[in-house]
């Protein structure tokens, strides 16, 4: 079923942020959740939208992707450079 | 030249011993030559060696803006010891089709490198991409820079995403091969940017493609989807050729192995009983092929590359779902189409892959290949998923998996039947 894409990303950013408050990071399938009647294809096409807008953010380990939200969780390079402020 | 501190490394240096050629000499001279990250980096590897342990932390938010993939995160977690590697980013780039570089080409992407990063590379990594080793987070924008706009490459594939897709040199340079390779991945390549650079699938998917058979770049032991050229027709025969390669006038495998003395050619001995099928003989001087048995295993085309040459009606034979051990065992392709005409726009095949993407992200596990989602729904969810047709070849073996497993809307009355009124014709 197509899902209007605004609509999509708005459900998105609210799952996301939701989320994140106790997982900062997902994987693309756990945001299928979002809007069960959205395809695949079309969600991911939204996250990365979103992500092109600032408004989720990619983190990567190399071997697999996952979807975070700005501000949420610690990235492996803030960390690091706390780290090394110590 | 810059100063450098080079630390004591005992362990690493005994792979220096020996006739081989060894990486630890290298990265030294290296170093020495400048370079700091070099120097730091075996240090690293002498204290990883005695601890026993990585000293390497992995992943992170590095990456350029707008990919998802191309930059692989890498942290000392020794920094005060080896300051230069604290930072230690992986760049993948995307290879040119077959490989073909000039050497300004190489050049100039050596002297980027070394400007912006440890000056290491590793050409090639086993997805084909040219490895850029070592660089700092800051770096990571201009180096992107850098190379889209002075270089015109692209950063290649990592993380949950489609790989840099693959190929052999094909019709450039090989007179075997059955489809153009190099068309393929380029045009895959293109038309799969957004999947190539953004997250989109449950894990890693690689495309790879070999002009023949003989599959140069593996693609059948090591891609999600492997594109390997077939021809459909018969095999073309130059008996004069054939009668050539017997009186010894030719060279059998091209000259190769011709290192030591195997005694006189032996087209009976050293070709036809080496057919898996058994589909050659002889009859008198003429050399018959069975065509219809033959199943495109090369080995007589590459023994007698004069006299035997791949038909003229060529197309594809499409597989899915080799991969490497991580989570289940490793596994080779399974054969899904035969045969494929694979010309320009390539609609049909990217039909295909589309409906395998589709049921790989709706059923998909994380960190699941498309492999082991074959193996865990079968191929008959394969068949249904894609419109294919059973064909005998994806029977693995007899009796492994003759079971029929009917849908409702495949019965008559689906699974709802009046079981009451059964009972009046069959006692229980």
């Amino acid at each position: 079923m197509a899902v209007d894409k605004e609509e999509l990303k708005r459900l998105l950013v609210e799952f996301c942020t939701k989320k994140a408050a106790f997982k900062s990071k997902m994987y693309i399938k756990d945001m299928y959740a979002a809007c069960p009647d959205a395809s695949p294809r079309e969600v991911k096409n939204a996250a990365n939208e979103l992500v092109r807008e600032g408004k989720l953010e990619f983190f990567s380990s190399g071997s697999t992707v996952m979807y975070g939200v700005p501000g949420f969780g610690k990235g492996v390079e803030e960390a690091f450079e706390e780290e090394k402020a110590e | 030249m810059a100063e450098v501190k080079k630390h004591a490394t005992p362990m690493c240096d005994e792979l220096k011993k020996g006739s081989w050629p060894s990486f630890v000499d290298d990265i030294e001279q290296k170093g020495l030559a400048g370079k700091q990250e070099c120097l730091d980096l075996l240090g690293q590897l002498e204290l990883s060696f005695k601890h026993k342990e990585t000293h390497w932390k992995h992943g992170g938010i590095v990456g350029v803006f707008g990919y998802g993939g191309g930059v692989i995160g890498r942290y000392s977690d020794a920094p005060e010891q080896f300051p230069s590697i604290a930072h230690f980013h992986t760049v993948r780039v995307n290879q040119p089709n077959g490989k073909f570089y000039s050497s300004a080409f190489l050049r100039k992407m050596c002297d980027i490198w070394d400007y912006r990063g440890s000056g290491m590379t590793n050409l090639h990594g086993s997805t084909g991409d040219l490895v850029m080793l070592g660089t700092k987070s800051d770096q990571l924008e201009p180096i992107f820079f850098d190379f889209t706009h002075q270089m015109s490459v692209d950063l290649g594939g990592s993380g949950s995403n489609l790989r840099t897709p693959e190929c052999c040199m094909g019709k450039s340079r090989c007179e075997w091969a059955c489809i153009d390779t190099q068309g393929i991945i380029y045009d895959l390549t293109q038309t799969f940017q957004d999947e190539l650079h953004r997250p989109a699938f449950p894990y890693k998917f690689k495309f790879k493609s070999s002009g023949c058979p003989n599959d140069c770049v593996a693609a059948i032991a090591r891609s999600d989807c492997s594109i390997i050229g077939t021809w459909r027709d018969e095999i073309r025969i130059d008996q004069a050729a054939v009668a050539a390669y017997m009186a010894g006038e030719l060279k059998p495998n091209a000259g190769a192995h011709s290192d030591r003395d195997w005694g006189k050619f032996d087209i009976q001995k050293e070709v036809i009983d080496l057919c898996p099928t058994k589909c050659m003989w002889m009859e008198g001087k003429t050399l018959k092929i069975d065509n219809r048995e033959c199943t495109r295993c090369m080995h007589c085309i590459n023994v007698m590359p004069v006299a035997l040459r791949p038909g003229v009606d060529t197309g594809a034979t499409i597989l899915m779902g080799a991969k490497a051990p991580i989570l289940d065992g490793a596994q080779i392709s399974t054969l899904v189409i035969p045969f494929i005409k694979m010309e320009p726009p390539y609609d049909e095949f990217k039909d295909f892959v589309g409906s395998i993407w589709d049921w790989w992200m709706e059923e998909g596990k994380n960190r699941e290949r498309f492999g082991e989602l074959l193996q865990r729904q079968s191929i008959q969810e394969l068949l249904r998923r894609t419109g294919l047709k059973a064909i005998p070849q994806m029977v693995k073996e007899p009796r492994s998996n003759p079971y029929v497993f009917w849908s409702a809307d495949e019965v008559e009355g689906g699974w709802k039947r009046d079981a009451a009124e059964f009972r009046k014709r069959h006692a229980a």
